[in-house]
């Protein structure tokens, strides 16, 4: 940079803009009132909705959005896929041998828990349990 | 004009219009396509007052509506009036007349020099000599990088600082 050009801006930004017509405001202010929506029928626009809502920083909050669109996204093609009509299907009625077979089953297990005299685990105690240092002395006894 | 949600239509003219009006000069170069430019942006404010919402700097954001209406504009042009901008002698210039005959002739020159720029150059230049704009605040009117702001003002400045030297010296010299 050399050193005229500090002066040389500084001569440029000082040259007086021509100013704006006067005439101009009230033509212009007229037509911007004209054009302005008429008082409750105005409906603000989805996009300028949208805008006024997540200003002031719209692009945040649509990553944002994004990253949870994403994370559903995700979410719901991970999922286990529903069990299909194959698997939901009812089984087959059982065949008549198997039907006898399971009875006969059921004939013998009944026999066996009918079997005479409680089993030892089930035979009431007559007394509580005596101390454990009560035990010892029976056993040395 | 008080329009809901506050929105002052008349007070924006009144703090901005004189700056989009010489930004607006600057880039067409002509007083009626500068009005309805002018009258474009203050209707499209009016139609959709959703557009000031949660902005921090107006003057930056109408700038910025500005120049994508001249934009727009030299674009519908281009294709069918491209040799509108070879008539220098018929463009507006930007600058008030003056009665001295020596800085009468140096604005001249400079509308000339400014008029031979390509148009992003002299939104920069414009931007940056006229409103004092910085290049960050420069590169959010014009939605460019800061870098680009920066670099289209060095070349604005050196070809104007080529075409305007010899009278620029002369200038210095008689105030000297």
């Amino acid at each position: 940079m050399t050193p005229e050009i500090e002066p040389f801006e500084q001569r440029l930004g000082r040259q007086p803009v021509k100013p704006v017509p006067a005439a101009w405001r009230a033509e212009i202010l007229a037509a911007a009132r004209a054009a302005q929506p008429a008082a409750g029928t105005a409906r603000p626009s989805p996009a300028s909705w949208l805008a006024s809502l997540f200003w002031p920083y719209p692009r945040a909050w649509a990553g944002l959005a994004a990253v949870w669109g994403f994370i559903f996204l995700l979410h719901f093609s991970l999922r286990e896929a529903p069990p299909t009509l194959a698997q939901t299907a009812p089984a087959p009625a059982p065949s008549p041998e198997a039907v006898a077979e399971l009875r006969q089953q059921q004939k013998l297990y009944a026999e066996l828990m009918d079997a005479p005299g409680p089993r030892e685990a089930d035979r009431p105690r007559l007394a509580a349990p005596k101390p454990r240092s009560q035990r010892w002395d029976v056993a040395a006894a | 004009m008080q329009m809901p949600h506050g929105l002052d239509i008349a007070r924006l003219y009144d703090e901005h219009a004189q700056a989009l009006y010489a930004f607006l000069l600057n880039l067409t170069r002509d007083e009626a396509d500068t009005r309805d430019l002018l009258q474009e942006v203050f209707i499209k404010l009016a139609r959709d007052e959703a557009r000031l919402c949660g902005v921090r700097e107006e003057r930056a954001f109408l700038i910025r509506l500005a120049h994508n209406a001249a934009i727009d504009l030299m674009r519908r042009r281009g294709t069918r009036d491209r040799t509108r901008e070879n008539f220098a002698a018929e463009t507006s210039s930007l600058f008030a007349p003056a009665s001295d005959p020596d800085a009468a002739t140096f604005r001249d020159e400079l509308a000339g020099a400014l008029a031979e720029l390509p148009a992003e150059q002299r939104a920069v230049a414009h931007l940056k000599l006229w409103e004092g704009l910085t290049f960050e605040e420069i590169a959010t009117a014009l939605a460019i990088p800061p870098n680009t702001a920066a670099s289209r003002y060095r070349y604005a400045l050196d070809k104007l600082r080529g075409r305007l030297r010899p009278l620029y010296e002369e200038v210095k010299q008689a105030e000297s």
